[in-house]
């Protein structure tokens, strides 16, 4: 314990110290457990990371379509904050990985413009020794289940590091005259595709950077979301989520899959 | 990545020059497509926004009777109508009622989401895919701008060691994983996905009117619990419309999982707004079918 990273609070560092004499915490279940088990992993502690940030404002121009860079930078550098926060956890405890890991977002009464950023998972160790961190030393991070964990490693891939991207986007508000013009006509609006999939693309093209850090091969079970926030309902944060993974052996050792039935009911 | 189409944006070509290949498959499904020799090549979407506005188009009388639907059209499609039977006028008696086949409607909605589908080809082509799988499609209101967003989204996929696909456009399919592997094994292809509107427009008769208010003023000699035949006709129709018209696109191919669902949206004194989207697979047959091994049987330890 004596490269404790000094912005973990003193209530981690004790939990860990604990969990380092053998104990282990898991938000696995037992099947998840047990795959997890099988492909030579075992779990050494439930880890997770926080930061309250202030998201701030940026003004917006009322007619214009834009990315809002600030808000931009700022929800992607906090949800950073709490995944290295739960990195340095997980690498405390001597971990190659963490599986399960979830990214939420919470809003409080008390903290206008400021939000929780938060994020929790499974720290998991090879059994046989053999380093499983990734490219950047650092210890492999995903959001899949124990199932999705174990099917992964047969088809000859192994997690690389959750990886995400983001873009605030600002959809500009239509005038009177636009209005008026198309009124009672069902046409496309050119400028508002090519806002909306720009934004799309722009997150997907920053994960992707991500994921070429890490020196991955892909990136499996991408997910675009958009949300609001507390922005109002003309400016949505696209954020694309997913696993880097990288090819260890050509082989897909999976077997051919049986056909059943089930006796149940 | 010399041959990007003009009007897909930067950022969409910038992410398709890079290495790693993205894909929206779950895991398992990832695991079967590898298993299938199907390899993921890349993330793909395609996007439309339209202007939706309500219609408030009359389309005139229709053809002139007694009581009952008489079918004839105005302007293209089905439309039938009814008169009233009781024999006078007032201010609150609704004389006439008329369904009618909304195909301006039908024709944006087909625009939005053929022209988000080609968006959708086009990202799959420019990587050299030979099929996109996992697709879903959705249209969903943006803010309140009084717009529809179009969305087709799914994972480009490559045939391992297969040559480069033939006619450069990529077959299409709802489903992916094991469900895709058990549609080959069952000797069918995918070749397309299949999507279509129909839109109906009710305009309540008195009859129709009273029974679906609740407001039968007891001359109308309708029994309780009988049905409201010009609603009930909408419903079929607007059905039919929809089958027919996918049918129409099959071009001899079967069509596999079909899903149909239909939307009501009720503007009062029995007046409606019908919708139906039939969505399914596309598929064709390429070689016999050869029984799989019989099911070993299961039971859950839980």
């Amino acid at each position: 314990m004596t490269d404790t990273p000094q912005d973990l609070p003193e209530g981690a560092s004790k939990r860990l110290a604990e969990l380092e004499h053998g104990l282990f915490t898991s938000d696995l279940s037992v099947n998840e457990f047990l795959l997890i088990k099988e492909v030579g992993f075992h779990p050494l502690g439930f880890v997770m990371g926080s930061s309250i940030y202030h998201t701030g404002i940026q003004t917006r121009k009322w007619g214009q379509s834009q990315e809002l860079t600030k808000l931009t930078e700022a929800m992607y550098n906090a949800r950073e904050l709490a995944m290295t926060r739960m990195e340095e956890e997980a690498a405390e405890l001597g971990a190659d990985g963490v599986v399960g890991v979830r990214l939420d977002v919470n809003y409080y009464e008390w903290g206008k413009d400021a939000a929780e950023f938060i994020a929790v998972g499974t720290a998991v160790k090879a059994d046989n020794g053999v380093s499983h961190r990734n490219k950047l030393g650092k210890p492999f991070t995903s959001d899949l289940s124990g199932q999705d964990f174990w099917t992964l490693m047969q088809t000859g891939h192994i997690p690389q590091g959750l990886v995400m991207g983001t873009c605030v986007y600002h959809i500009a508000h239509r005038g009177i005259g636009q209005t008026l013009g198309s009124a009672g006509q069902n046409v496309e609006l050119p400028n508002f595709t090519q806002a909306l999939y720009e934004a799309r693309e722009l997150a997907m093209t920053r994960m992707q950077d991500e994921a070429n850090q890490l020196g991955a091969s892909g990136i499996v079970g991408v997910r675009l979301e958009e949300k609001s926030h507390q922005w109002g309902s003309h400016t949505i944060e696209f954020l694309s989520l997913g696993t880097a993974v990288v090819k260890t052996s050509g082989e897909v050792t999976l077997p051919a899959p049986t056909t059943i039935i089930s006796l149940d009911n | 990545m010399d041959d990007v189409p003009g009007d897909l944006p930067e950022a969409a070509a910038r992410r398709f020059s890079e290495g790693a290949f993205t894909s929206g498959l779950t895991v398992p499904d990832f695991a079967a497509c590898l298993q299938m020799g199907l390899e993921p090549a890349g993330y793909v979407q395609g996007f439309c926004v339209m202007k939706w506005g309500s219609w408030q188009f009359y389309p005139g009388a229709g053809a002139y009777g007694g009581y009952g639907p008489s079918v004839g059209s105005t302007h293209g499609g089905y439309s039938e109508s009814w008169q009233c039977p009781h024999g006078f006028v007032s201010a609150e008696h609704r004389v006439w009622g008329q369904n009618y086949e909304q195909p301006w409607v039908e024709e944006a909605w087909a625009n939005g989401f053929t022209s988000a589908y080609e968006r959708l080809i086009e990202e799959a082509s420019a990587l050299g895919a030979h099929g996109i799988v996992g697709l879903v499609d959705t249209s969903a209101p943006l803010g309140d701008l009084g717009v529809l967003e179009f969305r087709v989204q799914g994972t480009a996929v490559k045939v391992r060691d297969g040559p480069p696909p033939a006619d450069g456009r990529p077959w299409t399919t709802y489903l992916a994983g094991q469900r895709l592997a058990k549609l080959i094994e069952a000797g069918y292809m995918p070749v397309s996905i299949a999507a279509t509107v129909a839109s109906v427009r009710v305009w309540a008769s008195c009859i129709t009117a009273y029974l679906t208010e609740g407001t039968n003023p007891g001359w109308t000699s309708q029994a309780v619990g009988a049905e409201i035949e010009q609603t009930a006709r909408a419903q079929m129709a607007v059905r039919r419309i929809a089958r027919e018209r996918v049918r129409s696109q099959l071009g001899g191919d079967s069509l596999h999982g079909a899903s149909m669902g239909t939307r009501e949206r009720e503007l009062g004194e029995g007046d409606a707004d019908l919708e139906c989207i039939l969505r399914g697979n596309r598929v064709r047959r390429f070689k016999e079918f050869d029984p799989m091994p019989a099911p070993r049987p299961t039971v859950r330890l839980s």
